[in-house]
């Protein structure tokens, strides 16, 4: 019983310290740390720490120790978003997605890495590194080349009796055809349907085939004629899977787990778009494929010949609450460093390969992996990324991840049989509308 | 005689009221507050809206998408978890060999990220390689695989409340359990010598004596259930066929960054839930002595 409880005059007085003392904890909590001696970076990434050695080596070269965290890729940009919308520290470098500049940008939750590194000299050696600006400013610098790139199982399409790849849409819908009318496979074709970013980015890539955009320079739906790009896109996309070239489980596939559970296991023949890199990470990786061999890379086939290939990078930059921009700038110049990327590609060994890394940024980097022979279908990748091309060529629009919410939720129900693609395209153009015009 | 104050028992409770008042009072605080107001970093200024964003959020057709489909996750989740609890507690009431074993076994979905219990049963329901469809097969039960997520909206729902369920049926069997442990074994006796059998001593002093195990256990599913947000984000993506309110809130705030809208959201859900767990309690909970 508690009034039986006997309590010294000490104890009382050692409980409310103890009291005092939770509370004072509190408030050291909140308060802002201070930058360690020497200093300490947070680095957070929708990827695995880099090699041990590597960061080993910047630590003595430099004194900056990286305490690295990975987050998958939505809960960081969830956590991005909160973090400087609270306008607190969150990580001093961390994730800037190409859909995700025109938003950053305008917001200003990074700081312009035109201040800490030579961007300018950067920009021959980095293709991509346009992508990543805006109003004048670059928010994020380049670190993986992903591209979307269409990769064929040529052994599932030789036994249809297909040895010459397609390069139009039509030779491609052709060969997959015969793919199952020849009983190869009983479903040819990967697209994930799931209501998910790759289904967009699927979408996107299937439009610049068609040859087409998204959205003109203002924002502005072109999509939504029947005779556009977009819309003869998502009309073939659709239409794969009620003629079963695409299997009906994907309607809820998103896309790495299609590349890993179909592609790799030889359940279909082909992906349209696909991601660079996948040949050498994925499919020719015996743990994880039994398909070894057998996948290539082909130059995306389009409407009246091969297409360009769209651009799908990743970044890194300083959220503007960085605690340390400085040390920031440092790791983000070594991490994306030529040789370092080739390195982080495979090139010297698998003590410095980084795992789930696609392929450089740099040319450089690039050219050092080719001359290795260390990157496979390098010499496609090397040609397809001097011609890759961004989605949206006059930059993400500030309102991209709303608009992008809306391709892959009406291209899922058009996919499901709840909506015909012509109204989900409409949906879909009425999104664009309204958010172009800042309504 | 005037009595001293003593202050060791408010000097005790100070840390749980200090950490209530900043973690939980304060942003629903916030939040009351911020809900009247447009945020929107993308269009600044923020400014004072008054209903603004709740009468945007309530003529939303995704919103009201969401709000149809967590009314059935949560009919199916609480109806579900409760019998289910009801049952593995009464079976759970008496020692026998390996019940802790079991106990333990039983707990361990609860123990699990609803991240990690989607991407399980990712492998499961999966329409090209899932577990299921193998077994179905298998068996000659269906002819080819069949499609469980994406396509009918009741069962896409369905399918991913057994998730939620299989996951919070371990926190009602326990609430329940521990009711149960405290009825008097004289009263099964009793009946007993009065001729009742083990279905009328369940229904007659079982059941009325657990009601305030099954309230708690109920109110505890409802709040789940009207978050679910890992199981239909992994499982069917943002697709409307299974969206939730919690997503709904997540896609509002962090995807078209309307924070406003967002805080509106998250305002009518925790009042919602807060009606709804006083109901409960008032129809179920009843205090019981032996």
């Amino acid at each position: 019983m508690l009034d039986a409880i006997k309590v010294s005059k000490s104890t009382k007085s050692a409980a409310i310290a103890l009291t005092v003392a939770s509370a004072l904890g509190f408030a050291t909590l909140a308060a802002p740390a201070k930058a360690a001696s020497p200093v300490t970076i947070s680095v957070v990434l929708a990827a695995p720490p880099l090699p041990a050695p590597m960061l080993a080596e910047f630590t003595k070269a430099t004194g900056i120790t990286v305490k690295w965290t990975q987050l998958d890729w939505d809960s960081l940009q969830t956590k991005i978003a909160a973090a400087a919308t609270a306008n607190t520290f969150f990580a001093d470098a961390t994730d800037v997605d190409w859909s995700r500049v025109g938003q950053l940008g305008k917001l200003n939750w990074f700081l312009p890495m035109e201040k800490y590194v030579d961007t300018k000299a950067l920009a021959a050696d980095m293709p991509q590194l346009g992508s990543f600006s805006k109003n004048g400013h670059v928010v994020g610098i380049p670190y993986d080349a992903s591209f979307m790139v269409t990769t064929v199982n040529k052994a599932l399409f030789a036994k249809a009796g297909i040895t010459k790849m397609p390069t139009t849409i039509d030779e491609y819908t052709a060969d997959l055809k015969a793919v199952k009318a020849k009983g190869v496979v009983q479903y040819p074709l990967n697209i994930p349907f799931a209501a998910a970013e790759g289904l967009s980015t699927y979408w996107y890539e299937t439009t610049g085939a068609f040859g087409g955009h998204i959205l003109d320079a203002n924002g502005k739906p072109l999509f939504t004629d029947p005779a556009s790009a977009g819309y003869k896109a998502a009309a073939w996309m659709v239409n794969a899977v009620k003629t079963g070239l695409v299997p009906p489980g994907n309607i809820n596939v998103a896309d790495s787990q299609g590349q890993q559970t179909l592609m790799a296991k030889g359940k279909v023949a082909s992906t349209f778009s696909d991601y660079s890199g996948n040949v050498g990470s994925l499919y020719e990786v015996p743990a994880s494929s039994s398909v070894v061999g057998q996948v290539k890379y082909i130059p995306t086939p389009g409407l009246k010949g091969t297409a360009a290939n769209l651009g799908n990078p990743d970044g890194i930059g300083i959220p503007a609450k960085a605690k340390n921009p400085e040390a920031a700038a440092k790791f983000i110049s070594w991490f994306t460093d030529g040789k370092n990327m080739a390195d982080f590609a495979g090139a010297s060994g698998t003590a410095r390969t980084w795992v789930g890394y696609f392929f450089p940024s740099r040319l450089s980097g690039i050219a050092i992996l080719n001359k290795k022979g260390s990157i496979i279908g390098g010499d496609v990748l090397a040609s397809m990324l001097k011609t890759s091309a961004a989605v949206f060529p006059q930059g993400a629009p500030a309102w991209y991840p709303e608009f992008s919410g809306a391709v892959y939720s009406n291209l899922h129900a058009a996919a499901a049989g709840t909506k015909t693609v012509d109204a989900a395209i409409k949906a879909i153009g009425a999104v664009a509308t309204k958010l172009s015009s800042g309504k | 005689m005037k009595k001293r104050l003593d202050l060791l028992p408010y000097a005790l409770i100070s840390p749980l009221i200090i950490f209530i008042i900043l973690l939980a009072l304060t942003p629903a605080a916030f939040t009351t507050i911020a809900a009247f107001f447009r945020v929107q970093p993308l269009n600044p200024p923020t400014k004072f809206s008054g209903l603004e964003n709740f009468r945007d959020i309530l003529h939303n057709a995704d919103v009201i998408s969401s709000l149809g489909n967590t009314f059935l996750y949560i009919i199916i989740g609480v109806t579900l978890s409760t019998i289910l609890g009801i049952f593995f507690a009464v079976v759970l009431q008496r020692r026998f060999t390996g019940r802790s074993i079991l106990i333990a076994v039983l707990i361990l979905p609860w123990a699990l990220p609803g991240v990690v219990e989607g991407i399980l049963w990712t492998g499961i329901w999966d329409g090209n390689t899932g577990v299921l469809n193998s077994v179905l097969k298998s068996l000659h039960l269906i002819s080819h695989y069949q499609v469980f997520l994406g396509q009918n909206k009741i069962l896409t729902i369905l399918a991913i409340e057994i998730v939620q369920v299989w996951q919070i049926t371990p926190l009602s069997t326990i609430l329940i359990l521990a009711v149960l442990q405290n009825i008097p074994d004289d009263l099964y006796e009793a009946a007993k010598i009065d001729g009742s059998d083990a279905r009328k001593s369940f229904l007659h002093i079982t059941m009325p004596l657990i009601r305030p195990g099954i309230a708690i256990a109920v109110v505890q599913a409802i709040i789940a259930t009207l978050n679910i947000f890992d199981q239909p984000y992994i499982l069917n993506g943002a697709a409307s066929t299974a969206n939730s309110l919690a997503m709904e809130t997540y896609a509002v705030s962090f995807q078209n960054l309307n924070f406003g809208q967002g805080y509106a959201l998250s305002l009518l859900i925790t009042v919602f839930t807060l009606l709804v767990s006083v109901v409960v309690a008032k129809f179920i909970y009843k205090k019981v002595e032996y």
